[in-house]
C-alpha cells in the first residue's frame, strides 16, 4: 500500500509540473445544489435562476449588494403618477447591451409585453399589477396600472421585469437554454455575460466590458452544480471551491461552521416553512381544529432534531427582520401547549375515545431530505397530545402539487420564497382568497380580503404597518397556516475571498467579490 | 423487445398520478393555464394517439423533446451517456481485472483453502448493495485517508468546458494533451469504478472458475501437462484462452447488471449519468425523457449481446449465424 | 435427466443424513445460510421484546451518539437509537422480499405453466414480453415503477415482484415443455384427464423443486433491489423502519464522522442477502450435483 502512495503521489507530482491550459485573470469558482431552470426572464421562477439574471441583467430598480433598500438602477428616477396608477420611469442614457443594440423605452415595453403574452409560470407578478407599458420617449416609459399598488417599486425589481434584448430572444417562446436564442449566446447587459452553459454541471460567467457600471472585482464566475450536498462541502473544504452557497446539510453547515479555514457568512433568509391545512375540508374547516394542532407544535425541538439548531422558530407568517413582523404564535398559542391543544380539540369534539385522524404530507427532495425527519418529528409532536393520530405520507412534488390541487392533502408542509419584499406577499399569498386557493389552502374571508386590498392600495407606510400588524394577530385565530421556522442563509467561503454580502433579498451579486 | 418494453413503460408512467404539466407550473396556475399547457404539450390527446404519435417520433429515429427543459431528449441523453459509459467501462476492467484471475486460480487450486477463500469471496462481495460498498470506499478512501475524490468526474477547478468534445472525459482530454485534467479525471474515477467493478466480479470468479474446470478437465490440457509443458503457461495461457468464449458470452448476459449496478453507483458518487438523468427526470414525469432513456439502456443491452455474438462467432468457427 | 421431485427431496435428506461427508463445504455453505436467515427472522419475529426502545422513539438518548453500552449501535440526528432500528427494520426488509418473491412465482409459475402447456398464439406473446422484461435491467424498471406509485409497503413489493415475473415464467416454461412431452402426461391425456389434472398433478410437482433453488436466490435478489429502492429515496413513508431508507438518511452525515449511521444498516442488508445466496447456493449444489462439478 505504501509503495501505491508513492506511485501516486509521484506521479501527482509530474501531472502538476506539466503545463495545463489556465484561464487568466481571477476566477471565482462557486458551488450550490440549486439548478437552473429557465434562462428567460418570462418563464423563470426560482431563485437561483434570478441570481444568474441579477449578474447578468439589471432591473429597472434594484438592490445594491447586500443592502434592502430600493434604487435606481437602468432608471434613473421614477415618478408616480395619477394618483398611484402610473409610475413614469426615466432610463438611464448610453446603456447598450453587449451585442450594441441600445436599451430604450421600446425595449422595456417589447420586454413587458412578451411576458404578458408567454404568460409564464411568474407572469402574475406583471399581469396582476400592470394594465400596459406607454413609451413616452426614447428613454421614458410609463407602467399604468390596475389599481394603486404600494409596494410597485419592489414589484420592479422582480427578475420578470427586467428589460431583455428584443433582438435575440423571441417574442412568444420561452427559452430554455441559451443555444435557443439568435445567435446561440445570451448577450446580455449586466456586469457579467454567460460565457459557456452547461446545464446542472457548470455555467461560466465572464466580466462584461461593456458594463455601464462599477467594474466587478473579479474576471469571472464559474458556478458548479452540485447533486449532493456532501461533495460540496467536501469541494470546500479542499479548497477546491471559493465559496458555496444553498444548500448545505445541517449536519455540514454545523461542522463547517467551526472550521478555522473555513469562513461562514450567515444572515437572515426570507424563506419560511409553515403547515398548510385544508380551511375547506372538515374537520379542518373548523378553526377550532386548527388552532388545537399548532398549539400542539414544538418549534424548538424540530429546529434542534432536524435541523441542528440552524434556523429560528417563526411565530409569525411575516418572517423576522421584515417590518411589521410580530411574535403572535409565541404568545397566543405557545410551543408544546399540551393543555390548550387538548382543550381546544376537546371543544371540536376530539379525544383520547375519538382521536383527530389525519394524514400529514411532505414532499420528498423539493425541500431536501431534512423533510421525512421534519414529518417524523412533527407526528411525534402532534401525537404526544393524546388526542390526535397522524399518518405521514409523502409525495414527489410533481404529485405533491397535484395533490393539493385536488385537495387530496388535509394538512401538509409547504415553504415560501418571497416573489417581492413586501409583508403583503407573505400574508395575501395564503389567506387571500385567490393566493390561498393557489396554495390549496382555501381560506376565504372578505374581511381579510378587504383587508389585503386595503393593505395593497394604501401609500401611507404608518396605515399598511396597522393594517399587517392586525392581520398576523388575527392569524393565530384563524390560523390558515401555521408558522413553523425561518431559514438562516449560509454561505461558506474560503479565507482569501472578501466582499461577499447576502441579504434577505437574495440578490446575490457576484461583482463585488474579491480574493486577496 | 425494445417496443413492447417500450409500450410497457409508456403506459406505466401516463396512468400514475403526477403529469410535466404539475411539475412545470406553480402553484398559481389557474385551470385554463394547465389546460392550455397539456393541450400544448399534447397531453389532452387520448393515450392511443399520444402513443401512435410517439412510435411515429422514434420509428423517425427522434426521441422526442423534453416537456420539461424543451431539450432534445437525444441530446440529453448524449449528454449523459458518455459519463456513464466511462464508467462501465472502467467498471468492467476492474471486474475482469479482479474476477478472472481469482476465478482462474481457484480454479486451479481446486478444493483448496484458497479455493474456498475465493468462492467465499465472491459470494459475499455478490451479496454486498452496490451503493453501500461505494459510501464505505467514500468515507474510508474520501474522507478518512483522503486519497480520492468522493464524487463528481471532475473537480471544481478543472472546468469541462475548456476540453469537452465527445463527453468521455478522458478522450477528450488527451485530445488536447491536458494531462492536469486527465490526471483529475482519472482520479474521479478510481472509486466509483472500484466499487462497480467489484460487486460484479462475485459474478466473474464464478463464471471463470467453473469455465476454467470444464477446460482444465479437458485432453488437449491433460496432455499438455502429460509432455511436462510448465503448469502455469498451460493452465493461465491456454486454460484460459479457451475458458474466454464462454466467459465472453456470459459477459454479455451480465450488461443488465452492469447496467443496473451503473445507476446506484452514479447516485452514491454523484456521477452526472444516465441513472440519474432518469431518476430527476423521473420525478418530473419527464415523460419523453423517462421513454428515452429506457430505450437508451434496452439498445445498450440488445447492442452487447449482439457484439458478444460477433465475437463469439469470430472466436468459434462452428459458430455461423 | 429424470424429472422427479422424489429424486431430489431423496437427495436432500441424504445429504441431512450423511452431513458433511458427501458434499462437504456446500453443506456448511447451506447450514450457515440458513442460520443467517433464522437469526434474522427471530429477531424481526421478537423485535418488541428484544428491541432495548422504540424505534420511533425521539427522546430515546442524546442527539448523534456514538455507539456505546447504552446504545450498542448509536443513536441518530432525531435522537432514536440505531439499533432498535436495525431490529425492527428487519420486519420491513424480510417482508417486502419474501412477500415480493412469493407473488412473483406464482405469478411466474402460473403463467409459465399455462402458456408452456397450451403453446399456440398465447405461449409467443407471453414469451415475446416475458423476454423483453427479463433482458431489461430490472432495477430501472422496478425504480420507474416505484416512483410511480403512491408510497408505500404494497407499492414497492409490487415494483419488486413484476421484475421476477420472467425468471419463474422461463424457467417453469421451459421444463413444462419437456414434460408435456414425456411419456406419463401423454398417456395421461389419451386416456382423458382434463388439463387442469395434468397440469397440477403431473407437471406442478415437476416443476416445483427446481423453483425451490430460485425463490431462495430470488430473496436475495429481492432484499437487494428493496433497500436499493428505498435507498434511492422511492417507496416507503417514514413511519416504516428500514435499513435503505435509514442508510439514505444517514448518507448525509458521512463527512462528519457519524460513522455508524451507514455502516449497520449496510452490514445487515448485506448479511441478510448473503444469507439467502448462501441457502440457494447451497441447496442448488445439493440438489442438483451437476452443478458441483462446474
Amino acid at each position: 500500500m505504501k509503495m501505491l502512495r508513492l506511485i501516486v503521489t509521484c506521479l501527482a507530482v509530474a501531472c502538476l509540473l506539466l503545463p495545463a491550459t489556465a484561464l487568466a485573470g481571477t476566477t471565482l469558482v462557486y458551488g450550490t445544489t440549486e439548478r437552473v431552470t429557465d434562462m428567460d426572464p418570462a418563464n423563470a421562477y426560482d431563485f437561483h435562476t434570478w441570481e444568474i439574471f441579477y449578474n447578468i441583467y439589471q432591473g429597472l430598480l434594484g438592490y445594491e449588494a447586500g443592502e434592502t433598500e430600493l434604487v435606481p438602477q437602468l432608471a434613473e428616477s421614477y415618478e408616480v403618477v395619477d394618483g398611484g396608477l402610473g409610475y413614469v420611469l426615466k432610463l438611464r442614457k448610453g446603456v447598450m447591451f453587449t451585442d450594441g443594440t441600445p436599451l430604450d423605452a421600446n425595449a422595456v415595453k417589447w420586454s413587458i409585453d412578451r411576458v404578458i403574452k408567454i404568460k409564464g409560470d411568474p407572469s402574475w407578478l406583471v399581469t396582476d399589477f400592470v394594465k400596459s407599458v406607454e413609451v413616452l420617449g426614447s428613454h421614458e416609459v410609463k407602467f399604468i396600472l390596475h389599481n394603486p399598488v404600494a409596494y410597485f417599486p419592489s414589484l420592479l425589481a422582480t427578475v420578470p421585469y427586467y428589460p431583455i434584448n428584443p433582438n435575440i430572444y423571441p417574442a412568444d417562446k420561452i427559452v430554455t437554454n441559451p443555444s435557443e436564442l439568435k445567435g446561440g449566446k445570451l448577450v446580455g447587459l449586466g456586469a457579467y455575460k454567460v460565457a459557456s452553459f452547461k446545464r446542472d454541471q457548470e455555467v461560466v460567467l465572464e466580466v462584461n466590458p461593456d458594463f455601464w457600471g462599477a467594474k466587478p472585482k473579479n474576471d469571472r464566475v464559474v458556478i458548479r452544480y452540485f447533486a449532493d450536498a456532501t461533495t460540496m462541502r467536501l469541494s470546500l473544504e479542499k479548497g477546491e471551491l471559493d465559496f458555496a452557497f444553498k444548500s448545505f446539510n445541517p449536519s455540514d453547515i454545523s461542522d463547517l461552521s467551526k472550521s478555522s479555514k473555513i469562513k461562514t457568512i450567515t444572515g437572515q433568509g426570507p424563506y419560511i416553512r409553515y403547515l398548510c391545512f385544508q380551511c375547506k375540508t372538515p374537520p379542518f374547516d373548523n378553526k377550532i381544529v386548527r388552532r388545537g394542532i399548532a398549539a400542539a407544535i414544538n418549534r424548538p425541538d424540530i429546529i434542534k432534531k432536524v435541523f441542528l439548531g440552524q434556523n429560528d422558530p417563526l411565530y409569525s407568517m411575516v418572517p423576522m427582520g421584515m417590518w411589521t413582523h410580530t411574535n403572535n404564535f409565541k404568545y397566543d398559542l405557545g410551543d408544546a401547549n399540551m393543555g390548550l391543544s387538548k382543550k381546544l380539540l376537546a371543544q371540536a369534539g376530539f379525544n383520547k375515545s375519538n382521536k383527530l385522524k389525519f394524514d400529514l404530507w411532505y414532499t420528498t427532495a423539493h425541500y431536501g431530505d431534512t423533510e421525512v425527519d421534519m414529518a417524523a418529528v412533527m407526528k411525534q409532536q402532534l401525537e404526544a397530545t393524546g388526542v390526535m393520530e397522524v399518518k405521514v405520507k409523502s409525495a414527489e412534488w410533481a404529485t405533491y402539487k397535484e395533490n393539493w390541487r385536488n385537495q387530496v392533502m388535509p394538512v401538509y408542509f409547504l415553504g415560501w420564497y418571497p416573489d417581492y419584499i413586501d409583508p403583503d406577499n407573505y400574508t395575501n399569498s395564503f389567506a387571500g382568497t385567490a393566493g390561498s386557493r393557489g396554495n390549496g389552502i382555501h381560506f376565504s374571508d372578505p374581511v381579510w380580503d378587504k383587508m389585503f386590498v386595503d393593505g395593497m392600495k394604501n401609500p401611507d407606510m404608518d396605515e399598511r404597518a396597522a393594517i399587517y400588524k392586525k392581520i398576523q394577530q388575527m392569524w393565530t385565530d384563524e390560523v390558515p397556516t401555521a408558522p413553523i421556522f425561518q431559514g438562516n442563509l449560509y454561505l461558506f467561503a474560503q479565507k482569501d475571498v472578501y466582499g461577499i454580502k447576502i441579504s434577505p433579498t437574495l440578490q446575490f451579486i457576484y461583482s463585488v467579490i474579491e480574493k486577496k | 423487445m425494445l417496443f413492447i418494453l417500450l409500450t410497457i413503460v409508456f403506459v406505466v408512467i401516463r396512468i400514475m398520478p403526477g403529469d410535466p404539466v404539475s411539475a412545470m407550473l406553480g402553484g398559481h396556475a389557474p385551470d385554463k393555464v394547465i389546460e392550455a399547457k397539456k393541450a400544448e404539450l399534447g397531453l389532452n390527446k387520448p393515450l392511443i394517439v399520444q402513443y401512435g404519435n410517439y412510435l411515429w417520433q422514434v420509428a423517425h429515429l427522434d426521441l422526442g423533446t423534453s416537456m420539461i427543459f424543451k431539450q432534445k431528449v437525444t441530446s440529453a441523453i448524449s449528454d449523459k451517456l458518455p459519463a456513464t459509459i466511462e464508467l462501465t467501462i472502467f467498471g468492467m476492467l476492474v471486474t475482469l481485472l479482479v474476477g478472472v484471475p481469482l476465478g482462474a486460480y481457484a480454479a486451479d487450486n481446486r478444493r483448496s483453502g484458497q479455493d474456498y477463500l475465493i468462492r467465499l469471496f465472491g459470494i459475499v462481495i455478490y451479496c454486498i448493495p452496490v451503493y453501500w460498498l461505494g459510501l464505505m470506499f467514500q468515507m474510508i478512501f474520501g474522507v478518512w485517508l483522503d486519497w480520492f475524490p468522493v464524487a463528481g468526474r471532475t473537480s471544481p477547478r478543472v472546468f469541462a468546458s475548456t476540453f469537452e468534445q465527445t463527453g468521455l472525459y478522458i478522450i477528450d482530454t488527451l485530445l488536447i494533451n491536458d494531462w492536469k485534467a486527465l490526471w483529475d479525471v482519472l482520479m474521479h474515477l478510481v472509486l466509483p469504478s472500484l466499487t462497480l467493478g467489484l460487486v460484479l466480479s462475485g459474478i466473474f470468479i464464478r463464471l471463470t472458475r467453473a469455465n476454467m474446470l470444464d477446460v482444465l478437465r479437458s485432453d488437449y490440457i491433460l496432455a499438455a501437462e502429460a509432455r511436462g509443458i510448465r503448469h502455469f503457461p498451460v493452465v493461465y495461457k491456454h486454460g484460459l484462452l479457451n475458458a474466454f468464449v464462454p466467459i465472453l458470452t456470459m459477459m454479455g448476459l451480465q450488461v443488465s447488471l452492469l447496467m443496473a449496478g451503473a445507476v446506484l453507483t452514479e447516485s452514491t458518487f454523484s456521477w452526472p449519468g444516465m441513472g440519474r438523468l432518469l431518476l430527476e427526470r423521473i420525478y418530473l414525469r419527464d415523460y419523453p425523457t423517462i421513454q428515452g432513456v429506457i430505450v437508451i439502456f434496452a439498445l445498450i443491452v440488445a447492442f452487447m449481446s449482439l457484439i458478444v455474438d460477433i465475437i463469439y462467432a469470430l472466436i468459434d468457427p462452428r459458430v455461423r449465424y | 435427466m429424470k424429472h422427479s421431485p422424489t429424486a431430489a427431496m431423496g437427495r436432500l435428506i441424504g445429504g441431512f443424513t450423511g452431513m458433511g461427508r458427501k458434499y462437504g463445504a456446500e453443506w456448511w455453505i447451506l447450514i450457515i445460510g440458513a442460520l443467517i436467515i433464522g437469526g434474522i427472522i427471530l429477531m424481526a419475529l421478537l423485535a418488541p421484546l428484544i428491541a432495548p426502545y422504540d424505534p420511533h422513539d425521539q427522546a430515546a438518548g442524546p442527539q448523534l451518539a456514538p455507539p456505546s453500552s447504552e446504545h450498542l449501535l448509536g443513536t441518530d440526528n432525531l435522537q432514536r437509537d440505531v439499533l432498535s432500528r436495525i431490529i425492527f427494520g428487519a420486519r420491513t426488509i424480510l417482508g417486502v422480499a419474501i412477500l415480493a418473491a412469493l407473488i412473483s412465482s406464482v405469478v411466474g409459475i402460473s403463467l409459465g405453466m399455462f402458456s408452456g402447456y397450451s403453446g399456440g398464439t398465447f405461449d409467443k406473446t407471453l414469451s415475446l414480453i416475458m423476454d423483453s422484461v427479463y433482458s431489461f435491467p430490472g432495477l430501472i424498471l422496478a425504480i420507474t415503477f416505484a416512483a410511480m406509485l403512491e408510497p408505500g409497503i404494497m407499492s414497492i413489493t409490487i415494483a419488486v415482484a413484476v421484475i421476477y415475473i420472467p425468471t419463474y415464467f422461463r424457467l417453469v416454461r421451459g421444463q413444462t415443455l419437456t414434460i408435456k412431452e414425456e411419456l406419463y402426461v401423454e398417456s395421461a391425456r389419451a386416456i382423458g384427464a382434463p388439463n387442469l389434472v395434468i397440469l397440477g398433478k403431473y407437471i406442478f410437482p415437476n416443476v416445483i423443486a427446481t423453483t425451490a433453488v430460485v425463490f431462495t436466490m430470488n430473496v436475495g435478489d429481492a432484499i437487494m433491489i428493496e433497500a436499493a429502492l428505498t435507498y434511492l429515496g422511492l417507496g416507503l413513508p417514514p413511519s416504516i423502519v428500514d435499513w435503505g431508507m435509514d442508510l439514505a438518511m444517514g448518507k448525509k452525515f458521512l463527512p462528519s464522522g457519524q460513522w455508524w449511521l451507514i455502516t449497520f444498516p449496510g452490514v445487515m442488508i448485506s448479511t441478510l442477502a448473503l444469507g439467502f445466496t448462501m441457502l440457494g447456493e447451497g441447496l442448488a449444489e445439493i440438489l442438483n450435483p451437476r452443478l458441483l462439478e462446474r
